[in-house]
C-alpha cells in the first residue's frame, strides 16, 4: 500500500468499513510510515469529534406542516377523475420509446417522401444550408412528436416524461404549448398536472401561456395545482394576473390556503 | 424487520402516498441537519424540507426502486437548495456588495502544531471551523459523517467516482483541521 492508497481509504478506515485484509495493509504501511500514521490519527481524532457535535432539532411546525400537505395531497388524488375510454384506446401505443422513436421515424420518412413525390413541380437540388436547416426542422419535428405522443399515454409517468420532453421545444412551439396547456388543464392526475404548469415557465413569454393560466385556475379542482398556478403568475410577474389574484383572495369558496397566497403574489405584483 | 426505504418509495410511486409519512419520520431530521449545515438557516431549513417531501411526491412517479432512495431523496435536496437560493439571490440582489466582511476568511496556511486534536476539542470551535469551510468540502463532510450516506451513493450524487468521493473527504478534513487549528491559534493569541 502506498501513501496515496492511505489518503482514499482514511475516510473507510475512520468509518470502520474496510475489510479484515484492506484494514491490516491500511495498518501495517501506517505502522512504517510515520507522516501517514500521524496524519491518519489527527484527523481520525476529528472525523470522531465531528460526530459529537450536538445536532439541531426542527420545530414541531415542520411535522404539522408535512402532514397538513400530505392530507391535501391525498384529498386531491382521491378527487381526481378516473381514466376515460379514448386514454384506454391511446394506450395501445407502444410503451417502449425505441418502438416509438422507430414508428415516429417511419411516420416522418412516409410523410417527407409522400411531400416530395406530392409536391407541385420539380425545383433545383437544395443548398446545403437549405439541408442542414430542414435537418434541424426535422430533428425539432421529432421531438415535439415524442413529447405529443407521450403526454397521450395512459400512464401517469409517461405523461410525466412527455412534459419533461416538452421542456426540449422551443418556446416558439405553438403546438407543445397547446397540449402542455390542455395537460394543466384536463389531466386526470395531479402530479402530471404540476409537472405542466412547472413547464410553462419556459412559455412565459407568450401572451397566450399567460392568459392561459389566469383562466385556468378557477378550473382547477386542486388546491395544489391552484398555488402552482400562483407561483407561476408571480414567476412570470405577470402584473394583468392581478384582477383575478384579487378575486381569489377574496372569495369564501375557495380554499383558504390558496386564498392566502393568492393575498401574498397580490403583494408581490403590486 | 422494518421496510426499506427504496420499498416504502415503490409504494408511495405505486399510489400509496400515506406510506410517504414513515418516509418523513425517517428523514426529516437529518435532511434538517443537511440544509441547516448548508445555509445557517433554520426557517429556511424547514421550508427546504417540506419542498423535498413535496417534490417527492408530486414525481414520486419518475422514481425507480431499483435506484437508492437516499441518494434520490438528497438530488431532489440538492436541486431544492439550488432553486431556493436562486430565489434568494434575486430577491436580494445587491446586499452582498455591502456585506463582504461576513464571508468567511481563507484558512491559515500556517503548519499545524504537533501536538493531535484529539483532545479536549473545542466542541464550538469544530462548529466553526465547519461552517467556515467551502461550500462543497463542508457538504461532502456533511453528507459522509452527519447523513452517514455510503460512498456509492454520495458518488451517484456528484456524478463522480467513489474512489473521487473517499479522495474528497480525505481533502476536506484537511481543509477542516487547518481552518481549525488556525481558529485555536486566534483564541489563544
Amino acid at each position: 500500500m502506498t501513501c496515496e492508497d492511505v489518503k482514499v481509504l482514511s475516510a473507510d478506515y475512520w468509518s470502520h468499513t474496510l475489510d479484515e485484509a484492506q484494514e491490516l495493509a491500511f495498518e501495517t504501511h501506517t505502522a512504517s510510515c510515520e507522516v501517514c500514521r500521524a496524519e491518519v490519527e489527527r484527523l481520525g481524532a476529528l472525523w470522531r469529534s465531528l460526530a459529537l457535535l450536538p445536532a439541531e432539532e426542527p420545530s414541531p411546525n415542520l411535522r404539522s406542516r408535512f402532514y397538513e400537505t400530505l392530507a391535501a395531497y391525498r384529498q386531491g388524488l382521491e378527487s381526481a377523475p378516473k381514466p376515460r375510454l379514448r386514454e384506454k384506446i391511446l394506450a395501445l401505443w407502444p410503451k417502449q420509446p425505441a418502438w416509438q422513436m422507430a414508428i415516429s421515424f417511419a411516420l416522418l420518412a412516409i410523410g417527407v417522401g409522400l411531400g416530395y413525390e406530392i409536391r407541385p413541380g420539380k425545383t433545383a437540388e437544395p443548398a446545403a444550408d437549405s439541408e442542414l436547416s430542414q435537418l434541424r426542422g426535422e430533428v425539432s419535428s421529432m421531438r415535439q412528436m415524442v413529447a405529443l405522443s407521450l403526454l397521450q399515454q395512459q400512464s401517469a409517468g409517461e405523461r410525466l416524461r412527455g412534459v419533461t420532453y416538452a421542456y426540449q421545444a422551443p418556446p416558439s412551439d405553438t403546438e407543445v404549448l397547446s397540449a402542455l396547456l390542455t395537460t394543466m388543464n384536463q389531466d386526470p392526475n395531479v402530479n402530471v398536472r404540476l409537472a405542466a404548469v412547472d413547464a410553462l415557465h419556459r412559455f412565459g413569454s407568450s401572451p397566450v401561456t399567460r392568459a392561459a393560466v389566469v383562466q385556468s385556475i378557477r378550473k382547477q379542482d386542486n388546491p395544489l395545482v391552484q398555488i402552482a398556478l400562483i407561483d407561476l403568475m408571480v414567476d412570470l410577474k405577470d402584473e394583468e394576473a392581478a384582477p383575478e389574484l384579487a378575486k381569489l383572495a377574496g372569495d369564501e369558496k375557495i380554499d383558504s390556503a390558496v386564498r392566502q397566497h393568492a393575498k401574498w403574489a397580490l403583494g408581490r405584483l403590486q | 424487520m422494518s421496510t426499506s426505504d427504496n420499498a416504502l418509495m415503490a409504494e408511495v410511486s405505486g399510489g400509496q402516498v400515506g406510506k410517504m409519512a414513515v418516509l418523513f419520520e425517517r428523514h426529516h431530521r437529518p435532511l434538517f441537519r443537511y440544509f441547516v449545515s448548508m445555509n445557517h438557516n433554520r426557517e429556511l431549513s424547514e421550508d427546504l424540507v417540506q419542498d423535498v417531501f413535496f417534490r417527492m411526491l408530486r414525481y414520486r412517479s419518475s422514481y425507480d426502486p431499483k435506484q437508492s432512495f437516499t441518494a434520490w431523496m438528497y438530488q431532489i435536496a440538492r436541486n431544492a437548495s439550488v432553486d431556493q437560493a436562486q430565489k434568494r439571490k434575486a430577491e436580494v440582489v445587491g446586499i452582498d456588495e455591502f456585506d463582504g466582511q461576513r464571508r468567511p476568511e481563507p484558512a491559515s496556511q500556517a503548519p499545524g502544531p504537533e501536538e493531535t486534536a484529539a483532545k479536549g476539542q473545542d466542541l464550538a470551535l469544530l462548529r466553526r471551523a465547519l461552517d467556515r469551510l467551502p461550500e462543497d468540502k463542508r457538504e461532502i463532510l456533511v453528507l459522509s459523517r452527519f447523513q452517514n450516506l455510503k460512498y456509492e451513493d454520495i458518488a451517484a450524487l456528484l456524478g463522480c467516482e467513489v474512489g473521487t468521493v473517499k479522495v474528497r473527504v480525505f481533502r476536506a478534513m484537511r481543509a477542516l483541521e487547518q481552518i481549525y487549528l488556525a481558529l485555536r491559534k486566534e483564541k489563544t493569541a
